[in-house]
């Protein structure tokens, strides 16, 4: 009787714990992926979306999209998203940063489910959100809890990067307004079995040739278009901005979703005028604003000096890293989530650590989008207490000019909702 | 005794009605001006200032610039701005929509005290705010002067004000620098006016006739050297003026974003504008004022509203005697009421009676344009002193964003936006 009930105690306790293992494991394979602090999270595990910028709070590095899902376009309420640290902003095929986007433009997003939900700076959803029909016909897809963005770019950026173009097919118009016929196809070798969007453009349109920007009342005077009527195009590969604009048929006739054409480059010349445009703002907006970066390890030496390891952030462009190089003098600062600087009346040079570049290497083989691939080793004779490991950095190379930032880029008595801006700021619809 | 109490009783009246008149002439002369509801305020009451656009809450027709004062520009925390209802946008010389102006860009602002402090989208500061120093910032940074008649960017105020940039000198390296320059009267400017030294740099677009150029562009063709200075003569052009961070001492600089060589480039880029302004107030209809409402019985009413103005003509000419058109309440942010089903949905229908323009100059805000609309069905948003927005026919019918129209009107904070949205800083 004693054996038996042994036996079954025994039994009975590697049964629990099978379960128990079975249930752990459930559990981690169930959870769903996050980022995690100090590792770049693979793209291939992002979530991909697109819609129209509606709002932007570029001070925090977040703001709202009207996300294409299955329903009625203009039914979506704007929905929150916060840009990583690491997070990309692409536009006209450049480096961008949010201010940069004019408002309407249609994004591409690759996004990630909060990495600290108790901070996020955006509302955090359920986890299976995109999967859930939002109602009022407005179908799945438009609030999807992956809000954290680490790729935004907007449509020739999405085009270039992916080695698409945008195949013009038709176009229709009458008064200088109208609509293109039009299929995304790779740039070479499409097979013309692409599926076709019908795109409206108006009066307002910019069209670009070479240096040239012209309009379609242009266009039509050179009877490249015609004033009225149709016109088949033969697969005129060009890229497109894209926007939205409330069309006559939303909901009544069932024409869903129907984006705008705000830009057509019709060249390579005139994409890459753009792209420069863009790039310089860009660099010039780095170089005062700083490189950020992620803090790998710290090594303290004695009364204050430390050495830093830290990866810079991906996604600039390579005149900017070029300016990192061994033996130059430098300075870090602690920075926010947000990228805000750390402290500041006087600017971020007033209170970071100053010291020298001791050395820089590449990683080889695949960067993972966020990083540039680049580690510097700073040393310094001050540590200051936001270059900590996992903490998120910003380091100006000498030869970047010493600037005062404005107010709202800098943190100054470092209470919490400077340091973690709350979601109360987007209205509740 | 009798006669001597009447006198007394008199004597106290005189002085009392005296005492009563002289309190309300010091009333009327203290009290700051605010505008009034049915009256477009006369612009010359407004307090100018500028700054630069650091947030846009287009939806709720406000946001936040960072003003320019006396002190060190870059520690001037954003100060947060209304529209008025009638208030104007203009961008390159167009009318715009917040929407359309680039975060950054330098715009001049003609403003007043909140016509209503209790249902303010913005904080209400004290009517003496422009006048106290805030530390470096120096004074006139926030202004309680924070809704706004007139918000235009440099090109735009430039070209109201009948004057331009003449560019006195370049200085230039590794394709920026900065360019010393002065805004004078076009025609005759005696070249008595200030000298302002602006940077630019490789972003900056210099726009001719249809080219989009960059400075190298100019470099290359020799107009401007690759290195060192250059006098420019008093070339007259128009600048899109922005800010950027200043190196420590330099208390305000601006920088040029866009310079307009020629009258074709910058008419190219009014155009431009001009049809996205006309595009989106086709959709979201022609703003108003409701001056009086003629009811009659079961539910008619004739309404006479005053076209707001700053809208290019073509829109205009669209409200003509007899034409069919639709009216829809609104708030104060331009906000429709009413509406998952689009504005058309709620709003009353009917036929345009009339259409007078009043003589001579209306004023800032106003159209001048007064239109009679008669409807079968008045709805509740439609009152004297109430805004509204009017769709003549050949408009088309869309459906507005969710940001752009008001639930079901229960909650007070959609009608009345709180300015719990800015930061304190």
């Amino acid at each position: 009787m004693t054996q038996l009930k042994s036996t079954c105690w025994v039994l009975a306790i590697y049964l629990g714990l099978i379960l128990l293992a079975n249930t752990v494991k459930a559990q981690g394979e169930d959870e769903p992926f996050r980022p995690e602090a100090g590792k770049f999270p693979p793209l291939e595990k992002a979530h991909s979306y697109r819609g129209e910028l509606v709002f932007v709070d570029h001070a925090n590095r977040r703001g709202s999209i009207r996300v294409e899902g299955t329903g009625k376009f203009y039914r979506n309420d704007p929905h929150p998203f916060a840009m990583l640290p690491y997070g990309i902003v692409r536009y006209h095929g450049a480096p961008a940063d949010l201010r940069d986007v004019p408002l309407g433009t249609v994004m591409h997003v690759q996004a990630f489910l909060p990495p600290e939900p108790k901070i996020s700076s955006v509302p955090v959803l359920p986890v299976n959100n995109k999967d859930k029909d939002a109602g009022h016909y407005r179908g799945t897809g438009i609030f999807p809890a992956e809000n954290h963005v680490q790729l935004l770019e907007d449509e020739p950026s999405f085009c270039l990067r992916e080695g698409m173009v945008w195949k013009l097919k038709e176009v229709e118009l009458q008064n200088n307004a109208g609509k293109i016929l039009a299929s995304r196809e790779p740039k070479a070798g499409g097979d013309g079995s692409f599926k076709e969007e019908g795109l409206t453009f108006d009066a307002a349109t910019r069209i670009w040739r070479g240096r040239e920007r012209i309009r379609v009342a242009d266009l039509v005077a050179e009877e490249a278009w015609p004033a009225s009527g149709k016109k088949q195009l033969g697969g005129q590969a060009v890229l497109l901005g894209i926007t939205w604009k409330p069309a006559p048929g939303d909901g009544l006739s069932g024409a869903f979703t129907q984006f705008h054409i705000s830009d057509i480059w019709l060249d390579d010349e005139s994409i890459e005028y753009a792209d420069q445009f863009q790039t310089e703002t860009h660099k010039s907006y780095i170089r005062s604003r700083w490189m950020p970066a992620w803090v790998d390890a710290v090594e303290y030496g004695k009364f204050g000096r430390a050495t830093v390891t830290a990866t810079l952030f991906g996604g600039m462009d390579s005149s900017l890293y070029k300016d990192f190089r061994k033996g130059v003098s430098a300075q870090m600062n602690g920075a926010e989530n947000t990228l805000k600087h750390a402290a500041g009346h006087y600017g971020p040079s007033h209170v970071s650590s100053s010291g020298k570049i001791l050395d820089i290497t590449r990683a080889t083989g695949d960067i993972p989008v966020g990083s540039s691939g680049l580690q510097i080793q700073f040393e310094t004779d001050l540590i200051i207490e936001g270059v900590r490991p996992g903490r998120v950095v910003r380091v100006r190379p000498e030869s970047w000019p010493k600037m005062q930032i404005p107010r709202e880029e800098y943190l100054f008595e470092n209470s919490p909702e400077d340091r973690f801006p709350t979601p109360d700021i987007f209205p509740k619809y | 005794m009798t006669e001597l109490k009447s006198t007394c009783w008199v004597a106290a009246i005189y002085i009392g009605v005296a005492l009563l008149v002289s309190s309300a002439n010091a009333e009327d002369k203290g009290e700051p001006f605010r505008p009034v509801v049915g009256k477009f305020p006369p612009l010359e009451e407004a307090l100018s200032y500028r700054g630069e656009l650091v947030f846009v809450d287009h939806a709720n027709r406000r946001g936040s610039i960072r003003v320019q004062g006396e002190g060190t520009y870059f520690r001037n925390a954003p100060h947060p701005f209304a529209m008025l209802p009638y208030g104007i946008v203009r961008f390159h010389g167009a009318p715009a929509d917040l929407r359309d102006i680039p975060l950054g860009t330098v715009l001049h602002f003609r403003a007043f005290l909140p016509p209503d402090p209790q249902t303010s989208a913005v904080p209400v500061l004290p009517v003496d705010s422009r006048k106290k120093n805030s530390g470096y910032s120096g004074a006139g940074i926030y202004p309680a002067e924070n809704h706004i008649l007139l918000l235009e960017d440099e090109p735009s105020y430039c070209q109201r004000t009948g004057q331009a940039w003449k560019l006195i000198g370049v200085d230039i390296k590794d394709n920026a620098g900065m360019i010393v320059a002065s805004r004078e009267t076009k025609a005759d400017g005696d070249g008595q006016a200030n000298e302002e030294s602006m940077t630019f740099d490789a972003a900056t677009r210099i726009w001719r006739g249809r080219e989009c150029l960059g400075v190298e562009d100019l470099i290359a063709e020799g107009i401007w050297p690759a290195i060192g200075k250059k006098t420019l003569e008093g070339q007259s052009v128009l600048l899109g003026i922005t800010w950027k961070p200043t190196p420590d001492g330099v208390f305000t600089r601006f920088h040029i974003s866009d310079i307009w060589l020629d009258k074709t480039a910058m008419q190219r880029a009014a155009r431009s504008q001009t049809e996205t302004h006309k595009t989106f107030i086709r959709g979201r209809w022609m703003p108003a004022w409701v001056d009086a409402v003629e009811y009659g019985k079961f539910g008619r009413a004739t309404v006479t509203a005053t076209l707001f103005g700053g809208m290019d003509d073509s829109l205009y000419a669209d409200f003509k005697k007899d034409v069919s058109a639709m009216m829809n309440g609104v708030e104060n942010t331009l906000k429709h009421t009413g509406g998952n089903y689009g504005p058309a949905h709620m709003a009353s229908r009917g036929s345009i009676l009339e259409v007078t323009k009043a003589d001579g100059e209306p004023p800032l805000g106003s159209s001048g344009i007064q239109i009679r609309l008669e409807t079968d069905l008045i709805i509740e948003g439609i009152r004297p002193g109430r805004v509204v927005r009017i769709r003549p026919a050949n408009w088309p019918q869309v459906n507005l964003p969710r940001e752009e129209f008001i639930g079901d009107g229960s909650d007070p904070e959609d009608r009345f936006p709180t300015p719990a949205i800015f930061p304190k800083y």
